[in-house]
């Protein structure tokens, strides 16, 4: 007999409801869909549907693991937690940890707690840093709050939808099928912007294609033409906004023409999308007193550029001149890549908030110095990138890393290996031994989704339940649980009461983040048992949640314009040796790094081999055709992969997912060199070159 | 509304009412998760005298309406015959979560073997990793195509040919690995048989 069991599927930040189908002998036979969930609704991407195999595949690490002479010994738990809490009481004060956007609010909520009463530093980030840290760094200033403005059932309510430097087919399917669903039933107009042709622009009414890095002048060139025709949200722009006139003033300093020079995109064309965001005919459907609305979707087309937070300030910009914001059918929404990167932020696993986007000052501290009963440090911690970075400088010397593989994710590997191997010490709390796993002095077995109470909270604010629906692998144990047992063993050592770390319950974490996240205060187990996933603001228990924010004010009060200037297309542009831009991205079969997909056969069977993407002029050149296997190099290393030759990259382009496979990776070319504001890489643009790798032919030849 | 003699209230479609009031009723295409399809015929039912598909008849407007009337059973035992036949292949291959209903739905009616022919398509396809297609199971609901066109909004399938060569595909000459399919498992999560059935 099966047991079936609702919980949230793991993979991407759209969060759907799956239902897992257990047998007899804990495997997941099979993942369903669960139409009630208004995320959802009754869908599944591949992903979601067939790739959780990866729960019992056998690489799962079985029982802590302690390195003795270079090598990893078996061990207890006791043996292991004592180790990981003895020495990291001799790191306070040169220490950094990672958290996890694919582990549970619960799993984050007590880390950073770990990381600020116990370690006594704000040295706590994850990986938004490489993903929406430029969008999040942008809309606290503009607006006041970091998350996604709207909902999923906004993009079914819009006239219009302008997708930006975002993938949807392959990264986030299912808010692809919504689209889809709105545009082919609705006539929902569709402007799809990005470098490479993507599988949505079938469907869309335009298509731009900027040059890589461009992006400020390509929205600026927008804003100059919704204010040349006269498109501009006047009453929007007076009521609501401030910083108008120095944003004006900012983008008259180039003409439409001048900006479409710049980006590589017709003047036309600028102003065509211009119009369908700023007034776009009503869909089918629309009520005739709602002015029909624009949403404005981006991914990590913008945000991953020396230049990423500038980028994300010109969209801001558009949404604000437009008015765009604040009612059903509109919105801006950053699409979050990691299944719970909402709610780890959220949680505070960011180095310059507390939980709830909260400063270090005295008002917000105090709540939780009373509650938690000791002080906590005030000064901003480092960011992911620079802990990294600060390794050489020996401000960080030991490292706490849950469910995170910097050495996939982290740009120009090769000097990011050598900076991780000189840690005095390094935990890794995970399932499987990945890169990074294999340089830890110790490392936990941490339960996967499938193990484990808790709740994530997707791209649209959602916070949804995540259920136990199978025994542990082995001796694996949820990472709230191994947290806390780290923190009581080195309570006394750090002055901290031991009973902080007590929890009886995953709801329990639960229920004191909701006190201390005024956002959250609303919603309890209780309640998300009853109702199903709950959006946050939801800041008392007879709250309903929020679909869309902004409806009549700002967190800040007024929204601030913030004006923007094109500045250098990338740090390290093409030249003579190496004549190509290297962009990188994803493909639907893969997660990531690809530390989860590559143990699920099925989705290995699709794709097995990186498959880069090259213009066909360019690969006339280097004699390349369909399938050859190819080098790829750039400055800071090299990779293989296999050829796809095709027109959807621009000539002088080549695009690569990320995902490692066959020990290839995109991560060892690409550029680490950060956006100043919020130290994201720049992994959206390198200089490369492509070669068609030589058959060898002789004894060893496979 | 009278149902079968008993007082009830009409909700939705005479599907939904029926359901509603705890009656049992074959409906082999009509999914939860999608909009009305009414290919199957395995819905019938009488209403006012009229031998209507309950799935895409409002229940507004229906005086009375009967599940259980000696001529309705018969003309869904007839359908569902002909169902039965269409499903050819070996009994008992394990299908996808909703591969039970068509053997439930031909169990509640003892259809009398060999009334029809039997379905004479044995394409299969195994390309996709995921999951495999069984001519010789499916019975032309069209569930799974109206799941990836209507649900997923994908279209990479269609029931292409009509009457005896009518089959389920995803374009002439096409597997599903080369066809624009993604792999979702909304087809398979619809089937009614064992035709779409995931692998391993
Ligand atoms: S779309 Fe995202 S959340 Fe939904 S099933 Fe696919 S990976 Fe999971
Ligand atoms: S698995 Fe393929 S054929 Fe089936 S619904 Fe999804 S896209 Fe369509
Ligand atoms: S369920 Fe009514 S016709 Fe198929």
């Amino acid at each position: 007999m099966t047991r079936a069991v609702s919980s949230t599927c793991p993979y991407c930040g759209v969060g759907c409801g799956i239902v897992l189908n257990v047998d007899e002998n804990d495997r997941i036979r099979w993942v369903d869909d669960d139409p009630v969930n208004l995320s959802s609704t009754g869908m599944l991407c591949v992903k979601g549907r067939f790739g959780t195999t990866f729960v019992n595949h056998p690489d799962r690490i079985q029982t802590p693991l302690i390195k003795r002479n270079g090598r990893f010994e078996e061990a207890t738990w006791d043996e292991a937690l004592d180790v990981v809490a003895n020495r990291l009481l001799e790191h306070r004060g040169h220490f950094g940890s990672f958290a996890s956007a694919k582990a549970t609010n619960e799993d984050a909520f007590v880390q950073q707690k770990f990381v600020r009463l116990v370690m006594g530093t704000n040295n706590i980030d994850h990986c938004t840093r490489l993903c929406h840290s430029p969008s999040v760094e942008a809309m606290l200033q503009q607006l006041g709050s970091g998350a996604t403005s709207n909902s999923y059932i906004d993009y079914e309510e819009a006239s219009c939808i302008v997708l930006v430097g975002c993938d949807p087919g392959s990264n986030h399917p299912v808010i692809a099928s919504r689209m889809r669903r709105a545009i082919d039933t609705l006539g929902t107009k569709l402007v799809v912007v990005n470098p490479r042709r993507i599988e949505m622009c079938d469907r869309a009414d335009l298509f731009l294609q900027p040059k890589a890095g461009t992006d400020v002048a390509l929205f600026n060139g927008i804003a100059r033409a919704v204010l040349d025709d006269g498109l501009a949200d006047v009453s929007f722009i007076e009521g609501r906004t401030e910083g108008f006139d120095a944003f004006v003033s900012a983008v008259r300093e180039a003409t439409v023409e001048e900006c479409a020079d710049l980006c590589g995109v017709a003047a036309e064309e600028i102003r065509a999308a211009a119009r369908f965001f700023a007034r776009p005919p009503a869909r089918r459907g629309q009520p005739p007193e709602l002015r029909p609305g624009s949403c404005l979707v981006w991914g990590m087309g913008i945000t991953q550029h020396t230049q990423g937070t500038d980028n994300a300030h010109s969209l801001l910009n558009l949404a604000l001149l437009a008015g765009q914001l604040g009612r059903p059918g509109c919105g801006v929404s950053p699409l979050r890549g990691q299944n719970n990167v909402q709610g780890c932020g959220d949680a505070g696993c960011i180095p310059d908030s507390l939980p709830g986007y909260q400063p270090y000052g005295d008002a917000a501290i105090a709540p939780f110095e009373q509650l938690w009963g000791a002080g906590l440090p005030r000064s901003p911690g480092l960011k992911a990138t620079d802990m990294v970075e600060q390794i050489a400088s020996g401000t960080i010397r030991a490292m706490y890393i849950v469910g995170e593989n910097p050495l996939l994710s982290e740009p120009n590997l090769h000097h990011a290996t050598d900076l991780i191997r000189a840690l005095d010490f390094l935990v890794v709390q995970d399932l499987f031994l990945h890169e990074t796993a294999e340089l830890a002095d110790v490392v936990l077995p941490a339960c996967s989704f499938a193990e484990k109470d808790g709740t994530f909270t997707n791209s649209e604010r959602r916070i949804q339940r995540v259920r136990r629906a199978i025994a542990p692998v082995g001796l694996a144990r949820p990472d709230w649980e191994i947290l806390c047992d780290v923190a009581r063993r080195m309570a006394p050592g750090a002055g901290v009461d031991p009973a902080q770390f007590a929890y009886g319950s995953a709801s329990e974490v639960f229920d004191e983040f909701a006190r201390l996240m005024p956002q959250i205060r609303g919603i309890n187990y209780e309640r998300l048992e009853g109702e199903g996933g709950i959006q946050w603001p939801c800041p008392s228990p007879d709250h309903p949640g929020t679909r869309y924010l902004y409806a009549d004010s700002f967190p800040r009060g007024l929204a601030r314009f913030v004006p923007v200037r094109q500045r250098a297309v990338a740090e390290e542009t093409p030249d003579d040796e190496y004549p190509l831009v290297l962009n990188t991205g994803r493909v639907l079969y893969h997660w990531h790094g690809g530390t989860i997909t590559r143990r699920v056969a099925g989705l290995m069977e699709q794709v097995d081999t990186v498959p880069v993407a090259v213009h066909p002029a360019d690969a006339a050149v280097a004699g390349i055709q369909e399938g050859d296997p190819v080098l790829v190099f750039s400055r800071r290393g090299r990779m293989g992969g296999k050829a796809v030759v095709t027109d959807a990259v621009q000539p002088g382009n080549l695009f690569v997912p990320f995902v490692k496979l066959q020990d290839s990776a995109a991560n060892f070319l690409t550029n680490n060199v950060y956006d100043e504001v919020s130290r994201i890489p720049e992994y959206k643009v390198c200089a490369a070159k492509i070669e068609k790798k030589r058959e060898r032919k002789g004894a060893f030849a496979r | 509304m009278k149902l079968n003699g008993v007082s009830v209230e009409a909700t939705g479609s005479l599907l939904d009412t029926v359901l509603a009031a705890g009656i049992a009723l074959p409906h082999l295409c009509k999914d939860d998760n999608l909009p009305v399809i009414g290919a199957c015929r395995t819905c019938l039912v009488e209403a006012d005298g009229r031998i209507v598909a309950a799935c895409s008849t409002p229940a507004a407007g229906v005086q009375e309406c009967a599940t259980d009337s000696e001529r309705a059973v018969r003309i869904r035992r007839g359908v569902l015959e002909l169902t039965a036949a269409m499903q050819s292949g070996p009994a008992g291959a394990a299908g996808g979560p909703r591969s039970a209903e068509s053997l439930e739905a031909y169990a509640s009616h003892a259809p009398r073997p060999g009334q029809y022919g039997l379905r004479s398509g044995t394409h299969a396809d195994l390309s996709n990793p995921f999951f495999s297609f069984h001519e010789d199971a499916c019975i032309l609901c069209a569930r799974c195509v109206t799941a990836c066109q209507e649900l997923q909004h994908i279209g990479a399938i269609g029931i292409a040919g009509r009457g005896h060569t009518a089959r389920v595909t995803p374009g002439a000459g096409v597997s599903f690995r080369e066809s624009i399919c993604t792999s979702c498992g909304s087809c398979v999560a619809a089937c009614p048989t064992s035709a779409l059935r995931p692998k391993g």
